[in-house]
């Protein structure tokens, strides 16, 4: 089932049967198979499933990190050969796509060194600290913070380019259930006041929920959507009584049985 | 950074052994037609440093240290780069390297002063052959370790080449390329104090010898120790260096 239609101009990403096939120990694999997706303007959208299911596989092609096999994938209308301006990946393990030897504020000015003037990059690196509550850490290096606060300078990086998109793969998955819920907010803070669409990767079903505004729920592998549910839970969000309501829960409870069913999908093909 | 503290108990163990030597030596315990006590030794040194015989000798030493370090660095990071970042490159050159660098340099000092004589030259190439090798290996090593996220960012942030390669790759290479002309410094020493015996009559390798032969053991002595304090002094410097230049990396800063 495809999902639901919106108008085209909508739109950011567009997905037409997309695949990815990499060469494993010399047979071809198929990682991705058959996506059609639209990544709606503004939207919050998360992606679950399963591992093995291709979902940063899936990232990378819209990211344009990795040449699809098969099918299309365009960004504002035109195709995607590699990373297209106004889109950027966040990445999960932080410590390695951050850049140990610059300051926080030499970090969040990277993509913007050499493009922009002095002036401008330094008022937009204060901004995006400002947005994720790092001002007072600009002049420390990376190594000297928590890993809730160097997951905050990759998003702020990613900020400070004023994206359409940002795609976020698994980025607080490695973070403490406290910090995560501290940097679920301030995302979803971000998401409203600049209204930057995202694509989040996860494997926790309730952040999925909370975060999103719909759902994707993958299956496979090789990864192919298995369900799209929409999330109409209120906006703002909140950790205590969003996640306390019955909606919240009857959602966690449909997409734990698609991911469920998803797996038993894959395992009867297998059959 | 914290005060340098003193080593007493190191400094003492130094001390006593020392001690021993001298004792055993003036009470006859221990009698080598060629082993000087101590005394004698450190008289020697004084009357070396005070004829300005062993600061002519350093001076030399140090000058093809110090210019076949820079030139061994200098070839051992470009070559170690264009092997580190072309696949190509390896595949043609990489065979040749490893047949190449397991050989002892030294081996090839016939060939060295056969093609340039007693000269400088024929010190400085030894001394480079055999120290480009831990510079080449460390570099290629650190620029090809360098993980496939960086690039990934680099791309992400729609970085041009250039500006990937100057602003990530190198700079997370660095480490990497450093402790390999920290290493190539050691050797540069060995081989020039080498060369220096065998090939360029002139600096402190050649010092040793000479006095060797002219039987002033205590002046043999006093040069030996010297060449060792230089060594560790030299170590030292670049241990500081190092730090500096790797400030900002989180590694320095546990060493």
């Amino acid at each position: 089932m495809a999902g639901e239609t919106t108008a085209a101009h909508d739109h950011v990403f567009e997905c037409r049967g997309l695949g990815l096939e990499l060469a494993h120990h010399g047979a071809r694999r198929r990682i991705v198979d058959d996506i059609t997706l639209d990544v709606r303007r503004g939207e919050f959208l998360t992606i679950v499933g399963a591992s093995g299911t291709g979902k940063t596989s899936l990232l990378r092609l819209l990211g344009g990190l990795v040449p699809a096999s098969h099918g299309t994938v365009s960004f504002l209308g035109k195709p995607v050969a590699s990373p297209p301006e106004g889109v950027v990946v966040v990445f999960q393990d932080y410590s390695h796509a951050l850049l140990q030897w610059r300051t926080v504020a030499a970090n969040v000015r990277l993509g913007l060194e050499g493009v922009i003037g002095r002036a401008e990059c330094d008022e937009r690196v204060r901004q995006a600290l400002a947005m994720v509550g790092l001002e007072r850490c600009a002049d420390d290096h990376p190594w000297q913070l928590s890993g809730g606060m160097q997951q905050r300078v990759q998003i702020a990086r990613a900020l400070a380019l004023r994206p359409a998109v940002m795609l976020m793969d698994e980025p607080f998955g490695a973070l403490d259930a406290m910090t995560k819920a501290a940097l679920q907010d301030e995302l979803l803070r971000v998401h409203a006041q600049t209204g930057t669409s995202f694509v989040f990767i996860t494997h926790d079903i309730e952040e999925a929920v909370y975060l999103g505004d719909r759902v994707v729920v993958l299956g496979g592998p090789p990864g192919r959507i298995h369900k799209f549910l929409p999330i109409e839970l209120p906006r703002p969000r909140d950790q205590i009584h969003t996640r306390q309501m019955p909606e919240f829960l009857r959602l966690r409870l449909d997409i734990h049985a698609a991911v469920l069913e998803a797996g038993r999908d894959q395992h009867d093909a297998r059959a | 950074m914290p005060a340098l503290k003193f080593n007493l108990p190191g400094t003492l163990t130094i001390l006593a052994v020392v001690g021993l030597w001298e004792f055993a030596v003036r009470s006859g315990a221990v009698a080598f037609d060629y082993l000087p006590p101590p005394s004698a030794v450190f008289v020697a040194w004084g009357g070396l440093l005070l004829s300005g015989e062993m600061l002519m000798q350093t001076v030399h030493t140090l000058r093809a240290v110090l210019i076949g370090w820079v030139l061994a660095s200098a070839i051992g990071i470009g070559l170690g780069l264009l092997l580190g970042f072309s696949a190509w490159a390896r595949r043609y050159l990489l065979a040749s390297l490893e047949l190449l660098r397991p050989l002892p340099a030294v081996a090839f000092l016939p060939l060295a002063l056969l093609l340039f004589n007693f000269s400088l030259t024929t010190e400085l190439v030894l001394i480079v052959y055999a120290s480009i090798w831990p510079v080449l290996i460390n570099t290629m090593g650190g620029v090809m370790s360098v993980g496939t996220q960086l690039y990934d960012v680099g791309r992400t942030l729609r970085l041009s080449r250039a500006r990937t390669l100057i602003k990530v790759i190198l700079p997370a290479a660095a480490p990497a390329i450093v402790v390999g002309c920290r290493l190539s410094l050691g050797l540069t020493l060995v081989m020039a104090i080498i060369a220096e015996m065998l090939a360029n009559p002139h600096g402190l390798g050649y010092a040793v010898v000479s006095e060797l032969q002219a039987m002033q053991p205590q002046r043999m002595f006093a040069y030996v120790f010297f060449i060792g304090l230089l060594a560790i002094a030299l170590n030292g410097a670049l241990i500081g260096a190092s730090r500096w230049f790797l400030r900002d990396h989180a590694v320095s800063s546990h060493e």
